[in-house]
């Protein structure tokens, strides 16, 4: 049985570091002891196997990514970290094919900040811009209809409310457009704009802050953005069950209220996003993985009008922004993209297909029309209204 | 020739100085000196390449951005080498552990070498496994990094004896693991 002491000797025979002195021990070792021999020969096998094997060549890609992700030096560039993210990603998504990237963690963040961006102006239609508003009774209008049943009266000409909407020429065309029938048949769209959740997200002062910036109304006006949700692979993606499912997921929710992920939005430092828990439990969800590896994910990417759209100074600003933050930190957006409701009519073709056009914009800030809307029978007598009505 | 780790530090020091003054291109260089290596380790580590390459990333973009709090003072191989191991320690108690070498068949796939080589580094990827994952972090540096014991004991900041010891340990294990087809 070998010492402990023979046992390092022989280690440190194999590793090279044995003095002249205990190499003169280690040799005298091995040529009276078999059992050195049998460990020293056992030993070199293994170092030698190990040599054998040697290191492999990283993947070509790899250098590019992390370059390509890399900080930029703080006195070479003034760029903000959100668009180096944003580059970050356009380089992940073009490797995404060979695997889905799982620790990229701040450049799909900042595809997340886009894509929830979007989708928070989709649910309620982007709101006009303020002076109108007020005419037409926008979300600071008084809640006339609180407190009682709206009835078919209310939703006839000798309304003021609805008279100035079709007094509106693109309301009117809108809604006798079968898109608009579309939407006004729908389940989803009632018991959205019934639900607690889509109250509170127009009541909110974020929300109303937010939408009302002149960044939001560039963002939303600049042609890159309108590209974008022309875009048959957005629509595709915001679509798609993955997608649906994940906004439903409890770690993404959690992660776009984190302050962790509003500091990435705000362009500070985004380390902690990537060491935050939610982060980590979205990375798990089958969901997240399968919108990262999807095709339509990795087409909006790819897009100019993608890339355009959040390297603008528009998206920065709103992003940065602290109502946009509160927004997305309040528990009624939470609540919201909890909603089935909220993702089923994000889900509809016809919705889309009108939702970007201002003439809904200018429809949905009608409180009068938010509160028809959940109603079939008003819905359709507002509709008999609109084909009555002289252009 | 190669280049002596005295030599390796000044150029490491030259570059982390120059990033720092806002030259991209020695992020580069840093890069190219160290990329390759520490995806070693980590597919070592880690046994997949997807994971190994992650981690790399990870390590690099942490890297960059404590750069300004890095003490001159400390080599910076030991420094991306800890960092290194430790996310790699942490991409191992992520996983799931339902997830084993025989239910992703492909996991060496990517860049594998071909026929004897292949088998040869499954194997020793399986024995590495076999290892608690501290001590196959000693083994890593050792035969792969060809780190000295002083090197190993300043990357993972334990005294010199103890890497000696587990090291041997460790080296122990791998060859009973190994067997006699270790030849």
């Amino acid at each position: 049985m070998l010492k402990q002491d023979q046992v390092e000797l022989i280690h440190r025979e194999i590793d090279g570091a044995n003095t002249p002195e205990e190499r003169a021990a280690f040799r005298s070792l091995v040529e009276t002891n078999a059992e050195a021999r049998v460990l020293e020969a056992g030993l070199r096998s293994v170092v030698q196997l190990f040599d054998r094997v040697g290191n492999r060549e990283p993947p070509p890609h790899l250098r590019r990514a992390i370059l390509d992700a890399l900080p930029q030096p703080a006195r070479a560039s003034s760029r903000t970290t959100l668009q180096r993210a944003v580059d970050g990603m356009r380089l992940v998504t073009e490797r995404m094919g060979e695997a889905i990237m799982s620790r990229k963690a701040v450049l799909i963040g900042s595809a997340a900040v886009a894509i929830v961006l979007v989708v928070a102006g989709i649910v309620t239609g982007w709101p006009p811009r303020g002076g109108e508003s007020g005419t037409i009774g926008g979300v600071e209008a008084a809640a006339r209809y609180h407190g009682r049943a709206m009835t078919e009266a209310d939703v006839s000409l000798k309304n003021p409310e609805i008279q100035a909407l079709f007094q509106n020429d693109q309301v009117l065309q809108l809604v006798r457009s079968d898109a608009f029938r579309q939407v006004m048949d729908n389940q989803s769209y009632r018991t959205l704009l019934a639900s607690q959740a889509y109250r509170d997200i127009v009541a909110n002062q974020a929300y109303q802050q937010a939408m009302a910036s002149q960044a939001y109304q560039q963002l939303m006006g600049s042609q890159a953005f309108q590209t974008l949700q022309a875009n048959q692979a957005y629509q595709s993606l915001i679509a798609s069950q993955a997608f649906r499912d994940l906004q439903a997921n409890s770690a993404y929710q959690s992660l776009m209220a984190s302050q962790a992920y509003q500091q990435v939005a705000a362009g500070q430092a985004y380390q902690s996003l990537m060491a935050s828990q939610a982060f980590r439990d979205l990375q798990a969800n089958s969901a997240y993985r399968d919108v990262m590896a999807s095709q339509a994910y990795r087409d909006i990417v790819a897009s100019q009008a993608y890339q355009q759209a959040m390297a603008s100074q528009a998206y920065q600003q709103v992003a940065a922004s602290q109502a946009y933050q509160s927004l997305m930190a309040s528990q009624a957006f939470r609540d919201l993209q909890a909603s089935s409701a909220y993702r089923d009519i994000v889900a509809n073709q016809a919705y889309r297909d009108i939702v970007a056009g201002q003439a809904f914009r200018t429809l949905q800030a009608s409180e009068a029309f938010r509160t028809l809307a959940q109603s079939q029978a008003l819905s359709q007598a507002f509709m008999r209204e609109a084909m009555r009505t002289q252009n | 020739m190669k280049e002596t780790r005295a030599e390796a530090d000044e150029q490491d020091r030259t570059l982390v100085e120059r990033y720092l003054k806002g030259q991209r291109d020695a992020a580069t260089g840093l890069v190219d000196r160290y990329h390759q290596r520490l995806f070693n380790v980590a597919l070592r580590m880690l046994n997949n390449v997807q994971d190994a390459e992650d981690v790399t990333q990870t390590v690099f973009l942490n890297a960059f951005v404590k750069l300004r709090t890095f003490d001159p003072r400390y080599r910076f191989f030991s420094w991306i080498y800890r960092m290194t191991v430790n996310e790699s320690l942490n991409a191992l108690k992520r996983r799931k552990p339902t997830v084993t070498l025989e239910d992703e068949p492909d996991i060496l796939a990517p860049g594998a070498p071909p026929d004897r080589g292949a088998e040869a580094e499954d194997r020793v990827g399986r024995a590495l496994m076999g290892l608690r994952p501290d001590d196959r972090a000693l083994v890593v540096l050792k035969h792969f990094v060809s780190f000295s014991y002083e090197e190993i004991a300043g990357v993972l900041e334990i005294p010199v004896e103890t890497v000696k010891s587990r090291l041997f340990t460790a080296r122990e294990r791998l060859r009973l693991a190994l067997g006699e087809g270790v030849r």
